[in-house]
């Protein structure tokens, strides 16, 4: 996986972060996952589509989700409820869907699926590709990226006779 | 004021754009979590403005646009999605959308573009 898909995402989240939360956002180390589970209490899981296809997932602790939903919602939420899972999904959309903004600037197309919220760690999501991580040191605390994209392949032109029958293009 | 419909599969969202709209002295119609209410919603509101979402779950924003407009040909739809690439936004507006929001947006913003829809 090439690093520039994930400096579209921190980028993204960084200027999003800071529009909806305010304060400033520190980024932490890189690191490579062989595969993608959830290490922290809350995650949000986006997929991605199109030239570019797999997952991302957005990693806090409850603590950490629970002050970004109040921040974000403008109102003290003293727990987990389902309008803080339902700004914290919207948190995973917007910095996923403001990535793809500079995905497509930079030639890849792209769409994004309706976030789910996960509670729970050591969640192993299946995908066929190693995840890249950054840490996002937020005024409300750590949130962990994970990206694991690939470049989807490319469906041959109409009319052009393939080795293997493809039923996708069929 | 207008009567509007809005949806959006966040319930976090949908209650940011009432408040915004209530503020602007709107009504807020009827709701809905994913385009196929949506269209019902339409049918059954007939609302002046419907603020739509793109990604959402059973059928997308611009589907459900699609099918409104196709029964309802003056409908005015105001697209608010987190996709805001130029393609997205040519493709909406081609498709017949009257104005479009990327998120994340404030109060001022959505509500103009809610007004310029209204012209």
């Amino acid at each position: 996986m090439k690093v520039e898909y994930i400096n579209h995402f921190l980028d993204a989240g960084v200027r999003v972060i800071v529009q909806l939360i305010g304060g400033e956002v520190e980024l932490g180390q890189i690191a490579v996952r062989t595969a993608i589970f959830t290490t922290q209490q809350v995650s949000i899981a986006v997929g991605i589509t199109g030239q570019l296809s797999g997952l991302v997932i957005y990693g806090m602790s409850q603590v950490t989700a629970t002050k970004i939903a109040s921040a974000i919602i403008g109102a003290q939420h003293v727990s987990f409820d389902a309008m803080a899972a339902s700004a914290i999904g919207e948190l995973g959309n917007i910095i996923s869907g403001n990535a793809t903004m500079l995905l497509a600037k930079s030639g890849l197309h792209c769409n994004i699926t309706p976030p789910s919220v996960i509670r729970g760690i050591n969640v192993e999501i299946a995908t066929a590709m190693p995840a890249l991580v950054i840490p996002l040191y937020s005024k409300c605390g750590k949130i962990e990226v994970n990206v694991a994209l690939a470049e989807s392949p490319t469906p041959p032109a109409v009319g052009v006779p393939t080795a293997e029958a493809s039923p996708a293009y069929a | 004021m207008a009567r509007i419909l809005v949806a959006d599969d966040a319930m976090f969202m949908r209650e940011t754009i009432k408040k915004a709209l209530l503020a602007g002295k709107h009504e807020v119609v009827g709701e809905a979590d994913n385009g196929r209410t949506a269209v019902q919603q339409f049918k059954r509101t007939n609302p002046d403005l419907v603020l739509m979402d793109i990604t959402m779950p059973q059928q997308d924003g611009l589907s459900a646009m699609t099918e409104i407009l196709q029964g309802s040909p003056e409908a005015r739809i105001v697209i608010c999605s987190a996709l805001g690439q130029e393609e997205k936004v040519m493709e909406a507006m081609a498709a017949g959308a009257r104005d479009y929001v990327t998120k994340p947006f404030n109060a001022d913003q959505l509500l103009a573009a809610v007004a310029r829809a209204l012209e």
